[in-house]
């Protein structure tokens, strides 16, 4: 974390009003980290941690540092039929993802003393939401989330596994899973308590 | 002095129907096949994961550099361009036309007949299916009619596509799947489709795109193939009609240029570049560019519009068992005698739409926290799906592909605008049509339960086509039924620029049934292969 508060502070007001209209880092934005403790501490708050333990938590929060890291900026987009334009994805999203976490701790010093990651799980989804107030959360393409949690929660919801436990079901999407099972209705996820529709 | 490629049979344009005729004009007959394409070759099979991979995690063009930079146009038109074509991108849906579709004016009044009918082509659909490996299930005789089986077993309907069939047949509408250029059992050394979900860019080689026949017939010694090549005019022997060269420039070393020297030459540029190289091919004599005597080089552009909606249906659906499963009716493609003109497809897939999580719910509260699955939860009690009909658009002569004087590539040569517009018939029944297709949805959900949720009419020409349209009379046509421009007996159009209308369902099947029955005329000129 930065030791200069002020210099940090500006940095991420800056960060979080690029992030309010869409904006990211541009190609040549120095490579940032996402601090790991508090990202966990985020996933914690924000994920379904009822549904997928701590462990589940940890699993997707990793994933989501490996796909921030993996990302190329401004890549070339899958483009469609009937038009002309060639477009192209956003800067790397990960400075001002970095900024916003440091935020989030900061004002959980400010206003309750501990930081964010030592604060319980309804405090900070409370700042969370103090963050988010107004912004687009989406749905869209994670990559493109102007908050780090909106990116979070939108790498997680678009994932296999997250359909899955929503229906309770091994349903696999977007797996190659071979046709064969494909007329067959998924099977019961092992351990899932989702009702049936009706019941 | 140019670089020269000489050949007997010069094909412009490394796609589906270049690869169509190159396919069957070495096989059966003993010619020199030279192929170019202005752009590069597609990402070897090998490496088609991990670009799914991108694809799925960052909404990475999985085919990158799969255009020439700057070569665009303005208007309706997709950039690929490269060995493939659009059809290393494609969905592989390839239903055929109907009978009616090649009769518009005998039958209904409106548009103009095909120099060909049904029967004539229907052949060269079966060919069309065999070459590209088709799965599939014809629907019932009357509606679908064919001669013989498709090449494959059909592919599965999914459990939702199932359950959306019992739905929408309460209607009385006969619904089938949708036949797909994809394996379902080994196939012509492809594997079975693994039911990935991201078709434009098929991992295992399940769906048929067009590098798989360049490759084999390259590796057999049977075609020469030219990438980053891009052909910039077609130029007449002196004193004839005959195309003696193209001229073309070498990407990699614009300064030499190159010239392609041919018995005959075949466009197979699709409906962009091949009625604009023609355009751009004028010389003194045939200042308005070649095989455009008549003027109709560029003219009736043609496709299909879309009206479609989302529905709630009284089910639970598992969205994602298999998004690309869908079904398709061709009762409205053949609907017998009409007091006015309409005629569409149906399809319907299960959709997600009101479905999807999401982080703030009606009165605009966050969600975060175990709320998101609660609220995603509670919404998928009853599935959705998305019902759309292409329909039928007569195109009007002034529905044009022209050079763009404002818009020129770093050769200097101009490039296309294309304006599409409805045929009178068609503009003055275009509420009608929209306003039926809006009844048929409406009957389906009151007949299977349900609501609609919203509609709406995509404003595209879906599937273009024309440019270069076929017929008999050289005054309203380019080419003959055969392919071969009127104007020039040693060049022909193949493909998407030579049809006459745009159908009510997806082209490229009827493209490459073309494409090969203009394979037939070419090989006349030479012996057949004997080894």
């Amino acid at each position: 974390m930065p030791t200069d508060r002020r210099t940090f502070l500006k940095a991420s007001a800056t960060a979080l009003s690029g992030a309010a209209v869409g904006g990211c880092a541009g190609p040549g934005a120095t490579e940032a980290t996402l601090d790991a403790t508090l990202l966990r501490a985020l996933g914690g708050a924000v994920l379904p941690v009822g549904e997928l333990g701590e462990e589940g938590v940890e699993r997707v929060v990793s994933d989501f540092e490996a796909w921030a890291a993996g990302y190329d900026p401004v890549p070339e987009l899958d483009h469609g039929y009937g038009t002309s334009e060639i477009r192209y994805g956003p800067g790397d999203p990960a400075p001002a993802w970095a900024a916003q976490l440091e935020a989030l701790d900061l004002e959980a010093r400010k206003r309750h003393g501990p930081g964010f990651a030592e604060l319980d799980a309804e405090s900070r989804r409370d700042l969370v939401r103090r963050q988010l107030a107004g912004a687009d959360v989406g749905p869209g393409n994670p990559i493109a989330a102007t908050h780090v949690a909106v990116g979070l929660l939108g790498r997680f919801y678009e994932s296999t596994e997250a359909t899955d436990l929503c229906y309770g079901r091994t349903i696999g999407r977007l797996t190659c899973r071979g046709t064969a099972g494909a007329p067959e209705e998924p099977r019961l996820l092992a351990g899932s308590a989702v009702p049936e529709p009706g019941a | 002095m140019p670089r020269v490629v000489e050949g007997d049979v010069c094909i412009v344009g490394g796609g589906i129907t270049a690869a169509m005729v190159a396919e069957k004009l070495s096989a059966e007959r003993d010619a020199r096949i030279v192929v170019v394409e202005a752009g590069d070759p597609p990402i070897p099979l090998e490496g088609r994961f991990e670009r799914r991979q991108r694809l799925m995690d960052y909404g990475e063009n999985p085919w990158t550099n799969d255009h020439v930079p700057d070569q665009t146009a303005r208007g309706i038109m997709s950039r690929s361009m490269g060995v493939g074509g659009l059809a290393m991108h494609w969905g592989g849906t390839v239903p055929r036309f109907t009978p009616e579709d090649f009769r518009l004016r005998s039958l209904y009044g409106v548009g103009a007949d095909w120099p060909l009918d049904y029967g004539e082509i229907e052949p060269f659909y079966q060919e069309a299916e065999e070459r590209m490996g088709v799965s599939g299930a014809p629907g019932p005789p009357e509606l679908d009619p064919r001669s013989q089986p498709y090449p494959m077993p059909p592919m599965p309907l999914s459990w939702n596509v199932l359950r959306l069939k019992e739905w929408a047949e309460r209607s009385g509408i006969p619904f089938w799947g949708n036949p797909e250029a994809k394996t379902t059992v080994p196939y012509d050394g492809r594997n079975p489709c693994q039911r990935c979900d991201t078709c434009n860019i098929c991992p295992t080689g399940a769906k048929y795109t067009p590098d798989f026949t360049f490759g084999r017939l390259i590796q057999a010694g049977r075609i020469d193939l030219l990438t980053r090549t891009l052909v910039r005019r077609l130029v007449l022997a002196e004193g004839s009609d005959r195309v003696e060269r193209a001229e073309a420039v070498d990407r990699d070393a614009p300064d030499d240029p190159v010239e392609l020297r041919a018995r005959v030459f075949v466009l197979a540029g699709g409906y962009t570049w091949s009625p604009h190289l023609l355009l751009l091919s004028g010389s003194p004599r045939f200042p308005d560019g070649l095989a455009n005597r008549s003027g109709n080089v560029g003219r009736f552009m043609t496709g299909h519009r879309n009206v479609q909606a989302f529905v709630e249906v009284p089910m639970r659906l598992y969205p994602g068992v298999f998004g690309r499963s869908s079904l398709l009716s061709k009762r409205y493609e053949r609907p017998g005698p009409l007091d006015a003109y309409v005629r569409h497809d149906l399809r319907i897939w299960e959709s997600t739409v009101g479905r999807a999580p999401r982080l703030r719910d009606d009165d605009g509260r966050i969600l975060l926290g175990d709320e998101v699955m609660a609220d995603w939860r509670a919404r998928s009690d009853l599935g959705a799906a998305r019902l759309r009909a292409y329909y039928d658009v007569v195109p009007d002569p002034d529905s044009r592909l022209t050079l763009d004087a404002g818009l020129r590539n770093r050769w200097g040569d101009l490039l296309p605008r294309l304006d599409f517009k409805d045929a009178p018939e068609s503009a003055r029944l275009r509420q009608h049509t929209e306003d039926h297709i809006r009844g048929v949805f409406e009957h389906i959900v009151r007949a299977g339960g349900g609501r609609v949720l919203t509609t709406r009419v995509d404003d595209t020409q879906d599937h273009p086509g024309g440019g270069c349209r076929m017929g008999n009379d050289p005054a309203t046509s380019v080419v003959d039924r055969w392919g071969r421009t009127h104007d020039h007996e040693n060049l022909f159009v193949v493909g998407a620029p030579t049809i006459v209308s745009g159908g009510c369902g997806n082209g490229t099947l009827t493209f490459c049934a073309l494409s090969l029955r203009s394979a037939v005329e070419i090989g006349r000129e030479f012996p057949e292969r004997t080894a």
